[in-house]
């Protein structure tokens, strides 16, 4: 197994002490050369974003869990594919909001009652009372404010933080915005964030 | 994430990507967190799909899940059946619960001679041919997480295809 050779071979894992966006691109580029622990990493990592992008097309959890799954068997054969390491964040994002498309369009005839806010475009919604779940004031507050800014404020900084600093073309690629509008209209998402945790009162 | 992290590739964007303060990193790394506390990932998301794509050969494709009925129901009496399907194949399974685990009864249409493995987490895998018809069974399937591999028997000069699902929970 290439798994038991690579560290007899070398001793460490080339995404040793790497973050990021080089972190993936070394597992990325070990993947493609049998290292199946690389692609564990990668599944560890990522599996977040794909996550709260296929949850932000309004699947339930149960359907987002089938998508997420869907979306990482669909990359083993994709891996040689992608001519750059840095391309892979976005052929998640991508992925994800297709195949979630689909799950909505076909065959999502399951029982299961939906609440009303789960049929909303929102990014990130929760099956209970989200409150509930927070219950640190500041944690709660913050999400207040996070909550009443635009949908595509919302989106925009839900990609931003989980898709990391160095994913920017995934984010615009994803919300389908010009590259050069990403900068300032993060910028006017913050500074609106940060109004709307001023109005809910406490501490910065 | 280290400050010099994809500096290079902000440059070949043409983005200026150093107009976030600390503040505007700090407040981007609390929704990190709070995101996660609100939506979090399920527990063994991860964990299922490092086992789904644990796979002999990476060269496949994947079923999707079109239609599943109340898998709450698993645990009560009666069969469940659930269907995947991939451009040209489609795979409907339906699992009654016997002894210490399940019992698959399966159809592939097209039909064919085709090798059909279930692989279960913990477990060994478990395989049984396809009739001419598609039609095939497996007895004793351990409860836990579960996935089919389909071996599409080889046409007429044509390669051989490896079709997967993602995991049932069973």
């Amino acid at each position: 197994m290439a798994v038991d050779t690579w560290d007899g071979l070398t001793g460490h894992d080339p995404w040793e002490g790497l973050t990021g966006h080089d972190r993936h691109a070394a597992c990325l580029v070990a993947a493609r050369d049998g290292n199946r622990r690389a692609l564990d990493v990668l599944v560890a990592d990522l599996t977040p974003l794909v996550w709260h992008v296929t949850r932000s097309q309004g699947l339930d959890k149960v359907h987002a869990e089938d998508v997420v799954q869907t979306v990482w068997l669909a990359l083993l054969r994709h891996l040689d594919r992608l001519q750059q390491p840095k391309a892979l964040a976005a052929w998640l994002i991508v992925t994800a909001r297709r195949e979630a498309q689909r799950a909505k369009t076909t065959g999502y005839d399951r029982e299961t009652p939906v609440a009303a806010e789960d049929l909303v475009d929102i990014p990130t919604q929760v099956d209970g009372p989200e409150q509930h779940a927070l219950r640190d004031d500041r944690d709660r507050r913050l999400w207040t404010a996070f909550r009443q800014l635009t949908d595509r404020c919302q989106k925009l900084l839900t990609l931003t933080v989980l898709s990391g600093r160095a994913q920017y073309d995934a984010v615009a690629e994803a919300l389908e915005m010009p590259r050069g509008s990403i900068g300032p209209t993060r910028g006017r998402c913050l500074i609106a964030l940060r109004e709307l945790l001023d109005a809910e009162g406490g501490p910065q | 994430m280290s400050a010099n992290n994809g500096e290079d590739q902000f440059d070949e964007a043409g983005l200026d990507m150093d107009n976030l303060t600390e503040q505007d990193l700090l407040l981007l790394a609390e929704l990190d967190v709070l995101f996660d506390k609100v939506d979090p990932v399920p527990a063994d998301l991860v964990e299922r799909v490092q086992f789904a794509i644990a796979l002999e050969d990476l060269d496949v494709e994947v079923a999707r899940w079109e239609r599943a009925e109340e898998l709450a129901g698993v645990r009560g009496a009666g069969p469940n059946t659930v269907t995947f399907t991939v451009e040209d194949l489609t795979i409907m399974v339906s699992f009654a619960p016997a002894g210490a685990g399940y019992r698959f009864d399966g159809w592939l249409v097209p039909g064919g001679p085709h090798t059909v493995e279930v692989r279960v987490a913990g477990h060994s895998s478990t395989t049984a041919e396809a009739d001419e018809g598609g039609r095939f069974a497996v007895d004793d399937v351990p409860k836990g997480t579960t996935q089919l591999v389909v071996h599409m028997a080889n046409g007429t000069g044509s390669r051989s295809r490896t079709i997967v699902t993602p995991t049932l929970m069973l």
